[in-house]
């Protein structure tokens, strides 16, 4: 329905005159339309709709006087004055989220859904089922020791979709299994992986650093990991000038105390079995040659006194032998640091974000200028939704990655680009380079299946599904086979 | 509840904001402070150590803000009008200095121009 042109000073909303006398009783013919603006109900169905009592209000005090033309027109009679003796109306609000509980719901990790259905016949994730060239394509449920690690460090995302199921359970796809092999290669020969994870869109970067994180624990792994690179980076943490280092290097005590936290939570029975070997004498508390790690770490309490701690346990857990188990130190969301970061110096400059301590002893192993001592592996995620543009970087990953075969050309430096970075450069030189790609059918199937056993996915699963779901998944990029076969509703 | 330059804000307040609301300190000098003090931008009052807010104390106190800073202002207003510049006239009239027309429209120089400017 077209609406009628409308007189200018009376300002009310495209009225429906030429409808107003079949269909609309007087009454309702000025109610405001208060929907939204864009609906795709008709007008007259929507003035039809609104109800009666609703329609009775403006009728009473103010447009009782005021009157109609013949063409809808509403000319003001004596203006009303609202509220004049009305007493203050007490509206109950209901109680604000308190602070920072809105943060939290935003960012809960649910990991079951009671109404799903269980699936029988999952078997668990295990050491041995990661390096088995047979478990290719299958999935697995996490342990629920396993599950409580990963939570403490961090490895879920709030935008994977954990929460739809009734058990965490990975799907082991050919990299898993490469990624797994290759880091306890790595560290059985006491050296470093160093890899970069990357990869397009949702395809399933993090979801890889998770299950590469997964065997680290299963191995009995001292696990660092940084869920977020941003965080470290955006100046939303403490930060303080370190004395005595040129360049100056920043701590972050708050962040170090979240590490440390999650240390503790995570690798508990690992840090309370290792012994120290050298004394401490930066700390405040005392802790004589051979008291556990577990009691050293335990230490930090608050932001103000965590760095010496996290020092002292990172030099400790650096002691070649003594029983240190391999570390695997990890990062998701790569991009954030290799910039300047968000932190000025007391100078007012910008600090890059290699000159932050946390971050410096990241790249260090990443580029190849440290060893861990015992083995290990130092893995970062690359991200594609949250990621700055960093020149760089994905100069450096693109040259490895057709170093591997991954492309056919290298690219090449921008002769007038800017933005590019030398540090970064420099760090990652040397790196290694996983890319991500999607998953075979064979993959997805299994995938599917377990959706279809989960009660979430309500059709047959046969060969056409799959196909299908493969295809319009973006060839079988996995986070778009869930997009459009489970989140159809959200999308 | 945190005290700066004997001024008492809110827990919940950021420090950038408080060293904002000091007349003649706005957000450049504010990052510079911040930054000076090795504060990240997003600290509040409340995980502001106590030794860092005596050192913003001191830091502010040497500088020209609040009533110091608009003592400048009215000292210059002063002169001007004691050399007897047309600006300095216009000023103690509370009229629009720069050429502005006078028709309507000078609540702002009615508000701000005077001899013993507050603000």
């Amino acid at each position: 329905m077209m609406a009628v042109p409308n007189c200018l000073r009376c300002l009310v909303r495209p009225s429906t005159t030429s409808i107003t006398t079949s269909v609309i009783p007087q009454s309702q013919r000025i109610v405001p339309i208060l929907a939204a603006p864009f609906s795709t109900t008709s007008s007259v169905q929507k003035a039809g709709m609104q109800p009666r009592k609703k329609a009775g209000i403006p009728g009473k005090g103010s447009l009782s006087r005021a009157q109609i033309g013949p063409n809808g027109h509403i000319r003001a009679g004596k203006k009303m004055q609202l509220g004049k003796f009305k007493k203050a109306k007490n509206i109950e609000r209901g109680k604000a989220p308190a602070p920072g509980e809105r943060k939290a719901f935003r960012k809960r990790v649910l990991l079951s859904n009671d109404n799903a259905l269980p699936v029988t016949g999952l078997e668990e994730l295990s050491a041995q089922g990661l390096l088995d060239a047979s478990n290719v394509g299958r999935m697995v449920a996490l342990p629920n020791e396993l599950v409580d690690q990963l939570r403490a460090v961090e490895a879920f995302k709030p935008t994977q979709s954990w929460g739809m199921f009734r058990q965490p359970s990975v799907l082991l796809r050919k990299e898993s299994v490469e990624l797994a092999k290759k880091m306890t290669e790595t560290a059985g020969r006491g050296e470093t992986l160093k890899l970069v994870i990357s990869g397009d869109k949702l395809v399933g970067k993090s979801m890889l650093l998770l299950q590469a994180i997964s065997n680290a624990f299963l191995n009995n792994w001292i696990v660092f990991h940084v869920p977020e690179g941003q965080e470290l980076t955006n100046a939303s943490t403490d930060y303080a000038p370190i004395p005595d280092t040129k360049p100056t290097q920043y701590s972050q005590q708050a962040y170090g105390l979240r590490l440390l936290q999650a240390l503790r939570k995570a690798n508990a029975s690992i840090l309370a079995e290792l012994r120290t070997v050298n004394p401490h004498p930066e700390l405040v508390q005392h802790f004589p040659v051979g008291s556990s790690l577990l009691q050293l770490a335990n230490a930090a309490r608050e932001p103000d006194s965590a760095w010496p701690i996290f020092n002292a346990v990172w030099s400790e857990l650096m002691v070649k032998g003594n029983g240190r188990p391999p570390i695997l130190f990890s990062v998701d969301g790569l991009a954030h640091i290799m910039k300047m970061s968000e932190y000025r110096s007391p100078a007012f400059e910008i600090i890059h974000a290699h000159d932050l301590a946390l971050v410096n002893h990241f790249v260090e192993f990443l580029a190849g200028n440290k060893k861990l001592p015992n083995g290990g592996a130092v893995i970062a995620a690359t991200a594609r939704s949250n990621a700055p543009r960093n020149p760089s970087m994905e100069l450096m990953v693109g040259r490895r990655e057709a170093e591997l075969g991954y492309a056919e050309e290298k690219p090449v430096k921008e002769p007038y680009g800017k933005g590019y970075d030398e540090r970064v450069e420099k760090a990652l030189e040397k790196v290694d380079v996983l890319k991500l790609r999607s998953v075979s059918r064979t993959e997805a199937r299994s995938l599917m299946e377990y959706w279809a056993a989960s009660g979430l996915l309500r059709t047959a699963v046969d060969e056409k599904t799959v196909s299908e779901k493969w295809m319009i998944g973006g060839n079988g990029n996995l986070g778009e086979m869930e997009r459009v076969s489970l989140l159809t509703m959200r999308y | 509840m945190v005290f700066i330059l004997g001024v008492n804000f809110h827990e919940q307040k950021l420090v950038k904001k408080a060293l904002e609301s000091f007349y003649a300190l706005g957000p450049q000098t504010a990052d510079r402070i911040l930054a000076k003090y090795s504060i990240h931008p997003r600290m509040k009052m409340a995980s502001l150590p106590q030794r860092t807010a005596t050192a913003l104390t001191a830091e502010l106190s040497s500088m020209t803000i609040e009533n110091d800073a608009r003592k400048v202002i009215q000292d210059n207003i002063k002169r001007l009008r004691d050399i007897g510049t047309y600006r300095g006239r216009r000023h103690a009239m509370g009229l629009p200095v720069r050429g502005q027309r006078t028709r309507n429209q000078i609540q702002t120089a009615r508000k701000l121009n005077k001899v013993e400017r507050r603000g």
